[in-house]
C-alpha cells in the first residue's frame, strides 16, 4: 500500500466528554429482535407472547428462506410481538428473565452446507452483510470474495483490538470456517495496530490499510480488492463476528455479547461496554446522559439512525442533544438558503478524501445526483451502501441526501436485476 | 445527523480568500474597482432574476466572478458594452445550467470571450508584475486548503517551464497566463475532476497559450490566456471522459469488473 493511500481519507472529530476506563458487560432488562436493515421482511413465528426463550433460541424464521433464524439475543420472556401488515417483522421485544442458553449441534459443519446451516439456525446469518445492495445474503448465495472488518475508522468505533484480546483461536476458526463458503478469498483487513498478534495459518490474506476514515470502510475496501457486482456479490463481516463463529464452532453457543462504544456530545463521559444485539439504549446511556433533551442514534455520528435499541450489526451508540426548533424565517431569506433542487456540489479535496481518494468522487457525486445508474455502476456504485458515502455527505453538509441517493439507486438497480 | 462546512459557499469563500492579494494589489496598481462593482452589479442582478423566476440559490461565486471580468475585460469599453457581455456570460455561461456548480464553462470566461471576438476593436489590459506575483500565493492558498486542483497547477506549471525553457514563451504572455490561470482556468466547478483529466487540463492550456503565441499574430497576451481557456474549459468533458474510460479499464484488467 502506497503513501498517498494509507493517508487518504479524514479525520472528522466530534466534540464529546472522556471515556470512563472500566468495560462492564450489560445485559439490558429489555431487548429486541428485529431484522436487519433493509426492507421489513416477511416472517413466520416460532414463539408467542408469554412464553420463555433461551438465549440463541429461534423466535422466527424468515418466510422465504425458513432456515435462516432470527434468534433471541437475551434469556427471558417474550413480551410484545409487533408485526406489520403481511407479517412482515417491525419487533420482538423481550423482558430479561433467567439465564438459559441453547447449544447447536456442530457435528455436521465441517462440511460447507452443514456450516451454512448452523450459520443460519444458530442466528449468526443477520451478522453477514452482502454487497451490492445491502442485507443479508440468500441461503443460496455463494460470494466471490468475503471481508472481514478487523478495524473500524468510523469516529467513535470501539478498540478493535480489545474486542479481540484473548479471542486469537477463536478467530482463526471462524476465519478457516468462513473460507469454505467462498469461491474466492477472506480477506482480513485491518490496521497496523489492530492487526491481532496471532492470526496463525487462519487462510485469509490481510490487508493493512490507514486509520483514516473511511479506509476501514467495508465498500471502500471492497471496492479497492475486490469490486462486488451484481452477479458476484462479496460478503462482509466484522472480526469480532468472526471470532464469535469460532467459538460457535467449538462450543456450540453463538456468543452475543459485543463490545460497543457510547460517545457523543449529549453525556457526561463515554464509555465502552459489552452488550448484546437489541439492547435497550436507554439503559445502556441511563447513568452516562448529561441533563438536557438529547437524542440517540444506534450506530456512528455519521451513519447512526435514531433508535432505542442497538442495531444488530452496530458496534455504536451516539448521544447528541437535541435539536432546538428554528424560529421561522423571513420568506427572503428562506428563498436564499432553500431551494426546491439541492445546491450543487463542487468538487474539492475534502470531496476526494471523503471517499479515500479511492474512486472519482466528483463524477460519482454527479451520477448520484443525477440518478444515473449505468454511470454509477461504471464508477463502483455496485461495491457501496450508504454508510460507506456517510462522511461525504456530512462533509459536504448534505444532511443525507447523498445516503438517500444512494439507497434509492441501489434500490432501482436491485429492482431492475430482479425482474 | 451532522453537517460539514463544505457547501458550495463555503468554497466560494475560499476562493475569494485565494484571491485577495492578487485583487489588492490590482487595485494597489490602477484597478477600477467601481468597474468591480458594475460588475457585480449586473451578476447579482441576473441572480436574483433567476432567484425570483426559478428559485435558484444565488451563489457568492458572483463575486469571483465579477473580479475576474473587472481584471481581465478590454478597457474602455463602456457600460452598455460591459453589460451586454456580462450578461451573455452569466446567464447563458452559468444561470441556465442551474447556476454556479453546474454550468460546464466559466461565466466570466464565457463574457471575456464575448467581450473579445464582440468588440475586438478595444485594447485588452495589461498587468503590472506584482499582480501575477500575487498568482503565487492564490495557488498555494488554493491548492493548500482544497479548493484548486494540485493536478491542474502541477500541470500547468511543468508545461510552461518547458515552454520557457524553450523559449516558446515570453515574460508578458506568462504574467497574463498566471492571472487567467487563477482566475478562469483554477475554477473547481468547471476544472477536470479527475486526477488525469486535471494534468491535461493544465497542461492543454498552456501549450494552446504557446500555440497561440507563436501563430496568432497581433493577439494581447491576455486576449490569448482567455481563448486558451475557454478552449480548455470545452474540453475538460473529453479529458474527464477519457480519464474515467481509462480508470475503467485498468479496473477491469485488474478485477474483471468496476
Amino acid at each position: 500500500m502506497g503513501f498517498l493511500e494509507r493517508t487518504a481519507g479524514l479525520i472528522p472529530r466530534f466534540p464529546g466528554p472522556p471515556e470512563v476506563p472500566e468495560v462492564p458487560e450489560v445485559t439490558t432488562e429489555e431487548a429486541v429482535v428485529r431484522a436487519p436493515l433493509g426492507p421489513p421482511l416477511r416472517v413466520r413465528l416460532l414463539v408467542a407472547e408469554g412464553e420463555t426463550v433461551a438465549r440463541g433460541q429461534a423466535v422466527a424464521t424468515l418466510d422465504d428462506a425458513p432456515r435462516i433464524h432470527l434468534v433471541a439475543s437475551i434469556a427471558g420472556m417474550v413480551a410484545h410481538v409487533r408485526l406489520l401488515p403481511g407479517k412482515k417483522l417491525s419487533e420482538i421485544v423481550l423482558f430479561r428473565a433467567g439465564d438459559a442458553v441453547t447449544k447447536h449441534d456442530t457435528s455436521s459443519a465441517s462440511d460447507s452446507s452443514g456450516l451454512r446451516r448452523l450459520m443460519m439456525t444458530s442466528g449468526f446469518w443477520p451478522r453477514l452483510r452482502r454487497r451490492p445492495f445491502g442485507g443479508m445474503p440468500a441461503e443460496t448465495e455463494v460470494p466471490v470474495a468475503i471481508l472481514v472488518t478487523g478495524s473500524d475508522t468510523r469516529p467513535g468505533a470501539p478498540n478493535a483490538k480489545r474486542a479481540l484480546e484473548g479471542r486469537a483461536k477463536s478467530l482463526q476458526r471462524g476465519l478457516a470456517a468462513l473460507s469454505q463458503l467462498t469461491e474466492g478469498k477472506v480477506f482480513f483487513c485491518t490496521t497496523d495496530a489492530d492487526l491481532p498478534d496471532d492470526l496463525g495459518n487462519a487462510p485469509c490474506q490481510v490487508i493493512l490499510h490507514g486509520v483514516r476514515h473511511p479506509q476501514g470502510s467495508a465498500g471502500i475496501l471492497c471496492h479497492r480488492h475486490c469490486p462486488a457486482g451484481v452477479e458476484s456479490p462479496v460478503w462482509d463481516v466484522h472480526a469480532e463476528d468472526v471470532a464469535d463463529l469460532g467459538e460457535l464452532l467449538d462450543t456450540g453457543v453463538l456468543p452475543q455479547m459485543r463490545l460497543i462504544r457510547i460517545s457523543g456530545e449529549g453525556l457526561l463521559h463515554g464509555q465502552s461496554l459489552r452488550t448484546h444485539p437489541g439492547a435497550d439504549i436507554r439503559q445502556l446511556t441511563r447513568r452516562l446522559v448529561a441533563p438536557g433533551a438529547v437524542e440517540t442514534y444506534s450506530g456512528g455520528i455519521l451513519d447512526g439512525r435514531r433508535a432505542s435499541w442497538l442495531g444488530i450489526t452496530d458496534r455504536q451508540v451516539a448521544v447528541v442533544p437535541a435539536r432546538s426548533r428554528t424560529t421561522a424565517r423571513h420568506w427572503l431569506v428562506d428563498a436564499l438558503v432553500h431551494t426546491p433542487r439541492p445546491v450543487p456540489i463542487i468538487p474539492t479535496a475534502a470531496l476526494t478524501q471523503a471517499l479515500g481518494a479511492a474512486l472519482p468522487a466528483a463524477p460519482l457525486m454527479r451520477a448520484l445526483g443525477a440518478g444515473d445508474e449505468e454511470g454509477a455502476q461504471r464508477l463502483g456504485l455496485l461495491s457501496l451502501l450508504e454508510e460507506d458515502l456517510a462522511l461525504a455527505d456530512y462533509v459536504l453538509g448534505e444532511k443525507g441526501q447523498i445516503m438517500a441517493q444512494v439507497r434509492s439507486l441501489l434500490d432501482r438497480i436491485h429492482k431492475e436485476n430482479a425482474a | 445527523m451532522n453537517g460539514g462546512i463544505w457547501t458550495r459557499e463555503t468554497v466560494a469563500m475560499l476562493l475569494l480568500a485565494c484571491f485577495l492579494p492578487m485583487a489588492s494589489s490590482w487595485v494597489w496598481y490602477g484597478g477600477h474597482l467601481s468597474l468591480a462593482f458594475l460588475v457585480l452589479m449586473i451578476v447579482y442582478g441576473w441572480q436574483l432574476l433567476f432567484l425570483l423566476a426559478r428559485a435558484q440559490a444565488p451563489s457568492l461565486s458572483g463575486v469571483i466572478t465579477a473580479l475576474a471580468v473587472a481584471m481581465l475585460s478590454p478597457e474602455q469599453l463602456g457600460p452598455l458594452r460591459l453589460a451586454l457581455g456580462v450578461s451573455f456570460g452569466v446567464v447563458m455561461g452559468e444561470l441556465v445550467f442551474g447556476g454556479w456548480g453546474r454550468n460546464v464553462v466559466n461565466p466570466a470566461t464565457v463574457s471575456l470571450a464575448f467581450l473579445g471576438f464582440g468588440f475586438p476593436s478595444f485594447e485588452w489590459p495589461a498587468f503590472d508584475v506584482p499582480v501575477a506575483w500575487a498568482a503565487i500565493p492564490a495557488v498555494a492558498l488554493g491548492c493548500g486548503l482544497g479548493v484548486m486542483s494540485v493536478g491542474l497547477a502541477l500541470g500547468a506549471s511543468f508545461v510552461a517551464i518547458a515552454a520557457s525553457l524553450l523559449g516558446a514563451i515570453d515574460g508578458s504572455v506568462v504574467i497574463a497566463a498566471a492571472i487567467v490561470f487563477v482566475l478562469l482556468v483554477a475554477d473547481p466547478a468547471t476544472a477536470a475532476t479527475t486526477r488525469s483529466g486535471a494534468w491535461a487540463q493544465g497542461g492543454l492550456f498552456v501549450a494552446l497559450l504557446t500555440l497561440f503565441h507563436q501563430a496568432w499574430t497581433g493577439a494581447a497576451p491576455v486576449q490569448m490566456a482567455v481563448a486558451a481557456s475557454l478552449l480548455t474549459s470545452l474540453a475538460v468533458p473529453l479529458l474527464d471522459e477519457a480519464a474515467l474510460a481509462a480508470w475503467v479499464a485498468l479496473r477491469r484488467r485488474r478485477h474483471g469488473r468496476t
